[in-house]
């Protein structure tokens, strides 16, 4: 007993005894298996078969191993094409909060490839959706970030998604939104919580400004 | 002759590319970084141009000016007894609480990764060999892991520097390394108990086999990941572990931020991650 060494490396995968086919459509199959670990697999390959998109998404619907969700998940972020995102953002239509979550942290990560449907996410005729939209943008590594934030609270109509805008101004903000932060204070003249947001808000990009004035000089 | 030199597209072309193939991300601060080893490979490989030699790199069929590339890239900076309170975590907490549901005749399996040129992967040995007394009654078994075939060659030589042994107690460096010109050479006995291969964390196809771990220590590799290939990287090490394994990670790294995957466990030495028992 004591330290060994087997003097052999771990199988490589051309010397690998493989229980199961690797094609596309096999592994699509495999995203049914009674096993999570062969679930898990099959969604981790997955990652060279773009076309496997919509099998992926349809899974995170019934798939209730949260492993295999989670790997099902960083593979749809992996590939990040266009039915990617697509797929991911049908998800925000979920009624399970759940999914919903996991795919707002997902667009996160895309901000390249989420760019250009945020504004159809954010004229979707449902408010709701379009507080999801806020929701990514929260985490969203993108300039346009908080031009996209102003357009929400100078347009949208919806007491609840300008205020989820509002809070979000307040961390990521800067003096450019001063205008359209008062703007939507008067629209929402009876609403104390916009008042609330509005005056928080509005101290934060201020405070901003003066930091930024204080690393000029 | 013209200077070379690396502008902001080639930056970006290599970047994207570099960060397919190992799921390393460098920051425009790491650029000076980046620039300088790029323009050493391109006039040692007689190229005049990154154009060209970013397209030898990319189509070349044995991977080999990649490998070159990614040993230059990745930083190795290591010693001996780095963070030594993880290991201290390991004989005290972690392997008495694993030997409670391992069976006998199987080793207890622990992956070091990344490896660089060997000095955890060393420190745990002794660190087994002298604070662990079972370790007469159960085989142990270290692989030891990286992506740069430079380091694991010096690894497998086990000749150290004194600033790279100047952590070690003083014991150590008496009973296992012996004082040779420009450092200390490590005796057979621990070069012969690690297994060192090369491994590519991002690509599926090296990590596969790499299964039936107890323990992995992945420390300070992850912070140059971003958060994408974090992520992958935790659900590897979930098929990698055994039900019930332990995961360390670098002292400013947390799992809690990658995946939810995990367990944590409060330890008295450490903070560590477990794959639940029943998964």
């Amino acid at each position: 007993m004591g330290l060994i060494r087997k003097n052999s490396a771990p199988e490589t995968p051309a010397t690998e005894k493989r229980s199961r086919t690797r094609s596309c459509d096999s592994l699509q199959q495999q995203l049914e298996d009674a096993s999570p670990v062969a679930r898990r697999w099959a969604a981790r390959d997955l990652l060279d078969c773009p076309q496997a998109v919509p099998a992926l998404v349809a899974r995170l619907a019934t798939e209730t191993d949260m492993s295999v969700r989670e790997v099902v998940l960083t593979t749809l972020t992996r590939l990040g094409n266009e039915a990617a995102v697509n797929g991911l953002m049908a998800c925000l239509q979920s009624q399970d909060a759940a999914l919903r979550n996991e795919a707002i942290v997902c667009m996160q990560q895309l901000p390249q490839e989420v760019a250009p449907i945020m504004q159809q996410l954010l004229a979707s005729p449902q408010p709701d959706l379009r507080i999801f939209a806020v929701n990514i943008l929260e985490s969203l590594c993108h300039p346009d970030v908080e031009s996209w934030l102003i357009q929400v609270i100078s347009q949208d109509e919806h007491v609840n998604v300008c205020a989820a805008a509002l809070d979000l101004l307040a961390e990521v903000g800067t003096v450019r939104a001063q205008a359209a932060i008062t703007q939507v204070r008067s629209r929402f003249a009876d609403e104390p919580y916009i008042q609330f947001a509005a005056d928080l808000a509005f101290m934060r990009v201020t405070e901003s400004r003066s930091r930024n004035d204080k690393i000029v000089d | 002759m013209t200077k070379l030199s690396i502008s902001e597209d080639d930056f970006e072309k290599f970047r994207e590319f570099f960060y397919r193939k190992t799921g390393i991300h460098f920051e425009h601060s790491k650029r000076y970084f980046v620039d300088k080893r790029l323009i050493e490979r391109i006039e040692t490989t007689g190229y005049s141009a990154f154009r060209e030699y970013f397209s030898f790199v990319r189509f070349q069929a044995s991977g080999e000016e990649l490998q070159v590339l990614t040993n230059l890239m990745t930083v190795n900076e290591t010693y001996f007894f780095r963070e030594d309170y993880q290991f201290h975590c390991l004989v005290r907490s972690i392997l008495p609480e694993i030997l409670l549901h391992h069976r006998q005749r199987d080793p207890i399996r622990i992956w070091v990764i990344p490896s660089s040129t060997g000095e955890e992967a060393y420190s745990i040995a002794m660190s087994l060999l002298e604070c662990w007394p079972q370790i007469s009654d159960w085989d142990v078994e270290i692989i030891s892991s990286d992506i740069d075939t430079q380091v694991l060659h010096t690894a497998r030589q086990g000749h150290f520097s004194a600033r790279s042994v100047a952590q070690m107690p003083a014991m150590y460096l008496q009973k296992y390394f012996e004082r040779q010109q420009g450092g200390y050479q490590i005796c057979d006995a621990l070069r012969e108990a690690v297994e060192f291969t090369r491994v590519n964390l991002s690509d599926r196809e090296d990590t596969r086999a790499y299964r039936n771990f107890d323990v992995i220590f992945c420390r300070n590799l992850l912070i140059y990941f971003d958060d994408v290939s974090r992520k992958a990287a935790a659900e590897t090490f979930y098929d990698a572990l055994k039900p019930g394994g332990f995961v360390l990670l670098g002292h400013s790294e947390s799992m809690s931020r990658i995946s939810a995957l995990y367990k944590v466990r409060k330890f008295p030495d450490a903070i560590v991650y477990q794959k639940p028992r029943e998964a």
